[in-house]
């Protein structure tokens, strides 16, 4: 008797496989895209961006675009870096926006919610502190931190997210270590 | 700012094991895993709904597509039916240039799309590798939804010309017999050549 066909699942398809069932007509496809990227990059634009809305109008504006322009990711095993390119880029508009209206980066820290038990409250305590210091240094540096330490970007791959060179990200995660360890010092 | 000593860097690379470091050191590098680690906490939040609707949603009217559809080049089929074996397994393909106004991604002005067309009754999977893959296998996979033995994928590709070879069930080669246009691979066979023209023209 002949084995069941087995139909791929999310995990079983490649990237590369993913993306040329997208280009090939296939739009539900982007799904697998979302679900497998989607978290990380939602953490990674929230702690760029420090307001949860905010980033997710970074990412959501980031995966339409991705879609659109999906014909034009040269590498598709190389997937991850270029949708947090063009998150990262949005997160850069976003900050670019905010910076010319003046609004502070604090004016929505994140609270814990109060269903929480103790414990889940003061690890969102202590996220609402490391994020209050994370706001004090630049954006590059920043940047640097979250892909680096956050999301465990290789330098290879921050480099193909940020269009920087590898020396110049060590020397950026370097100082990003240093800023945001004095940054949490001042914190009370 | 804080000094940090190049020993934590040097940690924090994974260069070299904590347990090379003194005290002094095992607090910085304390300070930043803690903080690391409370950044880590994945929001709750979700934009999945939103971009699939948006990625969903037709850029024109039904009208608009037929009318481009009427009056612009696109994609032709043709079938060919092989008697003799699988091995020799039947193929179409058709390379068009076709409207780019339709819901799929944006193509660049050197680009255009290719549309491979195959038949492959039994097979488990067919894909194609060439030039443009740099021959290497899994990046261009074709479907058959329908299950009536024929394949199907589109891709945008560089404007000009490329080779190319089907893959059936990931181990056999097969050249398209409709190419019209070949190359010798200089291994003894023939990659099919296509051709892309951009849509901007």
């Amino acid at each position: 008797m002949n084995s069941p066909r087995v139909l791929p699942t999310d995990r079983e398809l490649s990237d590369p496989e993913v993306v040329a069932r997208i280009l090939s007509g296939d739009v539900e496809a982007f799904g697998i895209v979302i679900r497998r990227y989607e978290s990380g990059l939602l953490r990674y634009a929230t702690r760029m961006l420090g307001h949860p809305d905010a980033a997710a109008d970074a990412v959501a504006e980031g995966l339409v675009r991705a879609y659109r322009h999906l014909a034009s990711c040269r590498d598709p095993a190389r997937l991850k870096s270029w949708l947090y390119r063009i998150v990262g880029n949005r997160c850069r508009s976003h900050l670019a926006r905010r910076s010319a209206s003046d609004i502070s980066l604090e004016d929505a820290p994140p609270l814990p919610d109060p269903s929480d038990t103790e414990a889940a409250a003061e690890r969102a305590e202590q996220l609402a502190l490391v994020q209050r210091a994370l706001e004090t240094i630049s954006p590059e540096k920043r940047e640097a931190f979250v892909l680096k330490h956050v999301e465990g970007l290789s330098y290879e791959e921050m480099a193909e997210a940020t269009g920087e060179r590898i020396p110049t990200l060590k020397m950026r995660v370097h100082r990003a270590r240093a800023a945001l360890l004095e940054a949490l010092k001042e914190e009370p | 700012m804080s000094h940090i000593d190049p020993q934590v860097h040097r940690v924090l690379d994974g260069e070299i094991p904590a347990d090379e470091l003194n005290a002094a050191q095992r607090e910085q590098l304390a300070a930043l895993t803690r903080a690391a680690h409370a950044l880590s906490a994945l929001p709750r939040a979700s934009v999945a709904a939103r971009v699939m609707a948006e990625v969903r949603r037709p850029p024109q009217g039904a009208g608009v597509r037929l009318a481009h559809w009427l009056t612009e080049r696109h994609a032709v089929t043709i079938s060919f039916r092989p008697v003799w074996s699988l091995a020799l397994a039947a193929a179409l393909a058709a390379v068009a240039v076709i409207p780019g106004h339709g819901p799929g991604p944006v193509i660049g002005d050197q680009e255009g799309i290719a549309q491979f067309v195959g038949r492959f009754p039994g097979a488990k999977s067919v894909d194609v590798v060439g030039s443009f893959t740099d021959w290497r296998s899994g990046a261009v996979m074709l479907r058959d939804d329908d299950h009536d033995g024929i394949w199907r994928g589109t891709v945008v590709l560089p404007v000009g010309q490329h080779e190319y070879m089907f893959v059936v069930d990931g181990e056999r080669w097969v050249t398209d017999p409709l190419a019209g246009r070949y190359v010798d691979d200089g291994f003894g066979r023939q990659n099919a050549l296509l051709f892309v023209r951009s849509i901007a023209r």
